[in-house]
């Protein structure tokens, strides 16, 4: 079985639906995998597997019938509410079927375990949570990124084949590209949203898939998208290179990798490649901050902040407070430049088909101090790798992060926009970048999903 | 009335307004992200967007209308 545990998505599916895998078979070697491998990663916080049996027992003959899957501790489920990776979430939790647990359920998956998160999703680095943070599977002691951590780090070890995040500002991306995986954050409002905390005031938060590499993420995706994300060739691709600081204040070993892998990407599609000059991406990355700062901001009292639970780590208590005093002039200039973010964009979207740029700007730092060495010196792994992360949140559009090198032993990822909707031709440019390359960074697995030892707790 | 004339009394004074308390951790961790956002926060604040009308309920999933 351990072979069907190590197969992509796509083929545990096509195993299972063609009677090679039995999928209660399969389940049980994920929960013993999970119970092995888990302790040194932390990647899962809680298992059911009662709840997956009964799951598995229900599970109608979809596209992802029998195949287990993660989902982040950010959507409610049936028997389980979320928390955030917090010890207070300032929202309220209950149990109940968000939208992805249904398109999971609705397509056949069983839900084997809750993904460890950044606290409050706050983060890109994934060091803080109410359950200790989970550890990347290429080196322990580095971060695996956040906020959608845990579900990164569960595929990147091969516990499950594919996970279920979020991204509100590169929270799928960040961890994707920390750990070597395929992540997809779709077009906003197109993947399902239902349930989730903030789902009526969000204005950038979106589900999506984490996985090996972007077909098993148009798999997954096509669950939450609910609807069947067809297959292109992306010939032709006209890519635009985002010229200023998130392709040039690089880590050189990052930047190297990158654009070797657009010039590969180039040389598939048959495309073209130009520089692209976005003068309002640094003031559009602050003005990400403040709206999804600010939106969280209507369940906030002066007498919660003055109760909060003692197991709120220092840095969420002193943040949660520090949002009170953002100036509303600031926030309504936000969206002043979200408008012009957007119509430029649009107006980029007619010369180019996608955007390139490093995912973010160096590998994993350590989980110990996470800062990274720039060119310009020394900065927050938060404060570099938003530069890249937060136009798609802002604007709506799709972005996609892909595993294209390594240095110092981590991987490196590249990202590609796209226009609204163009999801699918992401997935579509992902999978060239991946036959140019001859699979090797998609196929590329950490230490403990290669069979060795299991690390120590 | 005489303006907050350093980043502590600012946030101290702001937070008492509101009634948030706040103990010493609280502090390093709000005078930390008030150096970090503040700056940039003031140059998006003198920025003139007189002339940009912000989409109204922008749909985020589409282009916006030319």
């Amino acid at each position: 079985m351990s072979e069907a545990l190590d197969l992509s998505l796509r083929e545990q599916a096509a195993a299972i639906a063609a009677g090679e895998v039995d999928a209660a078979e399969l389940l049980e070697a994920t929960l013993a995998r999970i119970e092995t491998r888990n302790p040194a990663l932390n990647a899962v916080v809680e298992t059911f597997p009662e709840r997956s049996r009964e799951m598995l027992a229900a599970a109608p003959a979809g596209p992802l019938h029998g195949v287990p899957v993660v989902i982040k501790d950010e959507w409610p489920l049936p028997w389980r509410a979320q928390r955030f990776g917090a010890a207070e979430m300032l929202a309220e939790a209950t149990p109940g079927e968000s939208g992805p647990y249904r398109a999971l359920r609705d397509a056949g998956a069983v839900i084997v375990g809750v993904g460890n998160m950044h606290e409050l999703g706050a983060s890109s680095t994934g060091n803080l949570s109410v359950y200790g943070p989970a550890h990347n599977p290429w080196d322990t002691e580095r971060c695996p990124g956040g906020s959608s951590s845990g579900p990164a780090a569960a595929v990147a070890a091969r516990l499950v084949a594919g996970s279920v995040g979020a991204d509100g500002i590169g929270s799928i991306r960040y961890p994707a590209a920390y750990c070597g995986l395929t992540g997809l954050k779709p077009t906003f409002g197109r993947a399902a949203m239902a349930g989730h905390h903030m789902a009526d005031v969000s204005t950038t938060i979106v589900s999506g898939a984490l996985c090996a590499d972007a077909a098993d993420c148009r798999l997954l995706d096509s669950a939450l998208f609910g609807e069947e994300l067809e297959a292109g060739a992306a010939s032709g691709l006209r890519i635009g290179v985002v010229a200023g600081e998130v392709s040039e204040d690089v880590d050189p070993a990052v930047r190297e990798a990158c654009e070797g892998a657009i010039e590969d990407l180039r040389r598939e599609t048959g495309g073209e490649v130009r520089t692209i000059e976005i003068p309002e991406l640094a003031v559009a990355t602050l003005a990400t901050i403040l709206i999804a700062n600010s939106e969280s901001l209507g369940g906030i009292t002066p007498e919660r902040l003055n109760n909060l639970d003692p197991e709120l780590s220092p840095l969420a208590r002193g943040l949660l407070k520090f949002r009170a005093l953002l100036p509303a002039i600031a926030t309504v200039k936000s969206h002043q430049i979200r408008t012009v973010a957007r119509r430029a964009l649009a107006e980029l979207f007619a010369d180019v088909d996608v955007l390139a740029c490093p995912t973010v700007p160096a590998v994993a730092p350590p989980l110990e101090a996470p800062v990274v060495e720039l060119p310009s010196g020394t900065m927050t792994a938060d404060e570099a790798n938003v530069r890249g992360g937060a136009l798609a949140n802002l604007t709506g559009i799709p972005a996609i992060s892909v595993p294209v090198g390594s240095a110092d032993g981590l991987p490196v990822a590249l990202q590609l926009q796209a226009a609204w909707g163009r999801d699918e031709l992401l997935l579509d440019a992902a999978e060239a970048l991946g036959r140019a390359n001859g699979r090797r960074w998609v196929e590329a697995v950490p230490p403990p999903a290669r069979g060795a030892e299991p690390l120590e707790a | 009335m005489e303006a907050a004339n350093s980043p502590d009394e600012f946030i101290k004074a702001s937070l008492a307004s509101f009634g948030i308390e706040a103990d010493e951790t609280d502090l390093a961790v709000i005078g930390a992200a008030h150096q970090l956002f503040w700056p940039p926060i003031l140059e998006l604040v003198a920025l003139d967007t007189s002339q940009v009308l912000a989409e109204p309920n922008p749909d985020l999933s589409q282009a916006p209308p030319r």
